[in-house]
């Protein structure tokens, strides 16, 4: 099956801005890494199985494209996150805390915990969209929640 | 509440841009995103190989072999040598001189990692069209053993628009004066689609 652009873009354009921000930390280079997801999406004409594997498709392709922009020469990356977060409306104080928290994780974490809290993928699928090792996902977890709960204390629960 | 629900809630404040969905919309409508993958690497190509210095790797530990190109409307024989997506090309142009040349480039697989490009899509890049601006001011594209003379070809806004024919068909091109140009096995690029 596949969607159209527009609809692909409506049903999980946050989310792909989402997991790419993840990345970047940076609001142009994340709408990047979503426009270029999707102009693959277009021009690679792939067929999927159902909706649930092109949201995986299109993850995995956002991230990665994320990944080539921050580790690219000419990355703009013109403001800060922490300038960002300022235009941002949370819905209380302590959801301003965690996202700072997450941006203040090391990279390879941020995606792990991303992927796990916001999309609630298992590990399993976790390692299927990072093309990595169930082990690894599980230690990044891991490494990426003891970090959180010391930055964020009891607003943190040890629930998983 | 939970780990999961209260991350969920601090995230969904993150919106993507309309622009960049309007921008993708507007292209396909337009007939702009015509690449099949191939076309796709030598989109990639073209920039690098626009960084392509002159100078010659002469054993860079590459497969080196014979190769007949056309380079300015003459199918020449030329020394071509391949390696991790780098490639230096030699050949003896129509005045006898040896000329060399390298460049190299990056093709994208369906999952948006970077692989370097193969020596087929280097080839593919190697055989597209070529716009000159000589001294004397008039422009030329070549494309295999076509030439064609397009100097007062270009309208009010610099552009002009050219069709090539080839064993595969035709090739529309569009070309801004001094600006680049794009080409498509469908329709006219449009000139806002590049540079």
């Amino acid at each position: 099956m596949r969607l159209s652009v527009a609809e692909a873009f409506q049903r999980y354009g946050d989310r792909l801005f989402a997991a790419a921000f993840s990345i970047c930390r940076n609001q142009m280079d994340a709408d990047d890494a979503v426009q270029d997801a999707l102009i693959k999406y277009h021009t690679l004409g792939l067929d999927y199985t159902d909706e649930t594997h092109i949201k995986a498709w299109l993850l995995r392709v956002a991230i990665n494209c994320a990944k080539n922009i921050s580790a690219s020469f000419w990355r703009k990356n013109t403001v800060a996150w922490e300038e960002y977060m300022d235009e941002l409306a949370f819905e209380a104080p302590e959801d301003n805390r965690l996202f700072e928290a997450v941006m203040r994780l090391p990279q390879k974490y941020r995606v792990v915990i991303h992927l796990f809290y916001y999309e609630e993928y298992s590990i399993r699928e976790i390692a299927e969209i990072l093309r990595c090792r169930e082990g690894t996902v599980k230690s990044q977890l891991s490494r990426g929640r003891k970090l959180l709960k010391k930055m964020l204390m009891e607003e943190w629960n040890d629930d998983e | 509440m939970t780990n999961k629900q209260r991350y969920q809630r601090a995230f969904s404040t993150l919106h993507a841009s309309d622009d960049h969905v309007m921008e993708v919309s507007a292209m396909k409508s337009a007939g702009k995103i015509r690449f099949n993958k191939l076309a796709a690497v030598c989109a990639a190509l073209i920039l690098v190989l626009g960084l392509a210095t002159v100078a010659y790797a002469a054993d860079v530990g590459g497969i080196q072999r014979s190769i007949q190109l056309w380079i300015h409307g003459d199918q020449t024989d030329a020394i071509l040598e391949v390696e991790s997506g780098h490639y230096s090309l030699t050949y003896e142009d129509a005045a006898g001189n040896v000329s060399h040349q390298s460049g190299g480039g990056v093709a994208f697989n369906p999952d948006g990692t970077e692989r370097p490009a193969t020596e087929e899509e280097l080839l593919e890049e190697l055989n597209s069209p070529d716009v000159v601006y000589e001294e004397n001011g008039t422009v030329w594209v070549y494309y295999c053993n076509q030439k064609i003379e397009i100097t007062d070809k270009f309208d009010d806004q610099g552009v002009c628009y050219v069709q090539l024919k080839d064993g595969e068909g035709v090739l529309y091109m569009t070309i801004k004066n001094q600006n680049g140009y794009s080409t498509s096995r469908h329709s006219y690029p449009t000139p806002e689609s590049f540079n």
